[in-house]
């Protein structure tokens, strides 16, 4: 080896060996951190990974427009009159008759709420349900700017009413939000949450399915996993024809709405 | 008695206790919001983003001209626009305080305002905004700082002065990595709406990059604005006015390539229906915002202010040259407001459709108004104690102040 080439000696060399792996041990990590995932928005777990996929499927054909669904949701998971989850929405033109269309969260697999979120505050679960970490949300209100669907309301003031659907339509399941953040409906993840630690099975028993759902008077709204072909979500899926709100956008929703025959 | 009061009676300090009035006046406002929360405001469900949001983008908009005259100065080596470009870092520091304290008062939770620092979302655009303000302020500070400490009360603490020369010989190395972070931001600002897939009105990837054309356009014409405000009021000359006027002729030049981009980007945007943009444009062009987009927008703050400032380069006229830069800034703020509020006037069409239009209709409130005009206040009043005793700004004393000027002629009468 000639002299040229020698210009390290041993401890230098140890010295820059070293920085360089530290360099790109960080590099890995950095990389392994943030973008090396397949899957960063969680949109695997969006789809339900291999477990169930809760779904809820809406007949326009046999929704009266009754609004139990609204004053259940609001009773149990305690939301402010004017600040529903879930609204009932009145269409007069589409069919040549009126048509009632509840409107919970979609759920989203690619949730416009979710990518823009600067905190993740809203995330999949891993069952794929969308929820929200109050104690994370800085009430940016992004994601009711990119909610394709109104779904999300804001807590513009502590709260102190008093529920009106209480004790009439439910009873309160769900802690109140604290002020100035978002929130939304939640497919009563409390009660499948609930219910699956009891061995029931959500859609099928009544205290492990969302409370809009067990309330409605003409079944029209039915709760379940997709993937079980005998559950009620699947069974009233069943040879009708099953729409989404804005198929467009590519947002993939959960909620299903088949339409009246 | 009362001339000799009149004759005493500093004007600069008038004017300074006029913004104090306005701040708390604001204060009282922002005292409401953070007790009550946002409820005192008519913020909605439906129109979530208002008053602030407007006053934030507008902020960051015109405080571009402190990246884009360091990069002309220190980067493409145009020495010329040196004086111009500490006046454009001194606004831009403000203008970033000013977006700072328009998104404190807009969230919900001012106490976590630090948690898109620990909790990252990387494919939110509005996480990265968050990123490169906090950063870029940092290098607006070290910008500013050796011309705080320029300051003579500063002359007991010679190592401050010292690390100052020290900072300022980064000036290229900062005007490099304070382009890079607007660059990235100015327009991921516009990217925070073009990336709303669900609002039709917004969902364009041409937003970036209108955000961040106007904003060098708007941010170099604020700053020749400012600049001949203040030389008018305190008879002093900060910069040469050929550099102004060269100034404004690059603005007034930018932003005839920003109405160019905007015609094909409306247009286009419009040839055949789009649903849901196609209405957000009659809403824009001939519904409630019609009066202040073409005016406003189109003709005096896009077209006559691009004319007038490129005029007042060959004319040498210095009354061109205010009123074009003025327009020019007009025109941005317009932009931003329309951008914002065009949003969510538009129903979020569901399909099946639903004939209850969820159309939102918002103006402001008077906490939203008091607040805004409190962060104005303070960055104005800042401003002017700035141009007061910043050496950097002592320029050449060519005329008498306007507080020397003023009491002078009330005497006289």
């Amino acid at each position: 080896m000639s002299e040229h080439t020698r210009k390290l000696d041993r401890r230098e060399f140890i010295k820059l060996a070293g920085a360089l792996g530290i360099s790109v041990a960080a590099g890995a990590w950095v990389w392994n951190e943030f973008w090396a995932h397949d899957d960063p928005l969680g949109e695997a777990s969006a789809h339900g990974g291999s477990g169930p996929y809760w779904a809820m499927v809406i007949d326009l054909g046999t929704c009266i427009g009754c609004e139990r669904c609204a004053f259940a949701c609001q009773a149990t998971n305690d939301t402010t009159t004017g600040h529903l989850w879930n609204i009932v929405l009145r269409d007069e033109v589409t069919f040549g008759k009126p048509v009632f269309l509840p409107r919970p969260c979609m759920h989203c697999e690619h949730a416009p709420c979710v990518e823009v979120c600067p905190v993740n505050a809203t995330y999949h679960r891993e069952d794929g349900i969308v929820v929200m970490d109050y104690q994370r949300c800085i009430g940016c209100r992004y994601c009711m700017v990119a909610c394709p669907y109104g779904a999300r309301v804001f807590n513009w003031e502590e709260r102190t009413d008093e529920n009106p659907m209480v004790p009439t339509w439910g009873t309160i399941e769900n802690p109140r939000r604290p002020r100035g953040v978002a929130e939304k409906c939640t497919f009563c993840s409390h009660r499948i949450d609930a219910g699956l630690e009891r061995g029931l099975r959500p859609g099928y028993d009544r205290s492990a399915t969302p409370a809009c759902c067990v309330i409605c008077p003409t079944e029209a709204r039915v709760f379940g996993d997709l993937r079980d072909p005998n559950s009620p979500a699947s069974r009233k899926m069943a040879g009708r024809q099953a729409v989404v709100l804005r198929p467009e956008l590519g947002t993939k929703p959960r909620v299903y709405y088949l339409l009246p025959t | 008695m009362l001339s000799q009061i009149r004759q005493r009676v500093n004007l600069f300090w008038v004017w300074i206790a006029a913004l104090l009035a306005v701040i708390a006046v604001g204060a009282y406002a922002v005292f409401l919001i953070m007790y009550k929360g946002l409820v005192v405001t008519n913020l909605t469900d439906g129109a979530p983003w208002g008053l602030w949001i407007i006053l934030d983008l507008s902020c960051i908009g015109v405080a571009a001209g402190a990246f884009s005259l360091s990069a002309l100065t220190y980067l493409l080596g145009q020495e010329q626009y040196q004086p111009l470009a500490r006046v454009a870092v001194f606004v831009g520091i403000l203008g970033y305080s000013g977006a700072l304290m328009a998104l404190v008062l807009d969230i919900g939770r001012p106490d976590r305002f630090w948690h898109g620092w620990v909790h990252w979302n990387i494919h939110s655009m509005l996480w990265e905004v968050t990123l490169c303000i906090t950063l870029y302020f940092l290098v607006l500070t070290l910008e500013v700082f050796p011309m705080v400490v320029e300051m003579p009360i500063f002359d007991r603490f010679p190592w401050l002065q010292d690390l100052g020369h020290r900072i300022h010989r980064f000036a290229p190395v900062l005007a490099i990595i304070g382009m890079g972070l607007s660059l990235l931001h100015q327009s991921s600002l516009g990217g925070t709406y073009g990336v709303v897939v669900g609002r039709a009105a917004l969902f364009r990837p041409t937003m970036p990059l209108l955000f961040i054309v106007s904003a060098v356009a708007g941010g170099i014409a604020f700053s020749v604005h400012v600049t001949l405000i203040v030389q008018w009021i305190t008879g002093r000359l900060l910069v040469p006015a050929r550099v102004l006027l060269q100034a404004g002729q690059l603005s007034g030049a930018v932003l005839l390539v920003y109405l160019y981009m905007r015609f094909w980007d409306t247009t286009a945007g419009n040839y055949g229906y789009v649903p849901g943009r196609t209405e957000a444009f009659t809403t824009l062009s001939a519904g409630p915002f019609a009066l202040t987009f073409w005016t406003w927008e189109i003709f005096l703050g896009g077209l006559v202010a691009a004319i007038l400032l490129i005029r007042a380069r060959f004319t040498g006229s210095i009354a061109l040259l205010l009123t074009g830069s003025g327009l020019t800034v007009a025109g941005l703020v317009f932009n931003r407001y329309h951008t914002t509020l065009l949003a969510f006037t538009e129903p979020l069409s569901v399909n099946p459709p639903v004939t209850d239009p969820l159309i939102t209709d918002y103006t402001p409130a008077w906490t939203e108004w008091a607040s805004a005009f409190m962060v104005i206040a303070i960055l104005v009043m800042l401003f002017s104690l700035g141009m007061r005793y910043l050496p950097a700004f002592k320029g050449i004393q060519v005329d008498r102040p306007l507080e020397e000027r003023v009491p002078r002629l009330a005497q006289g009468r």
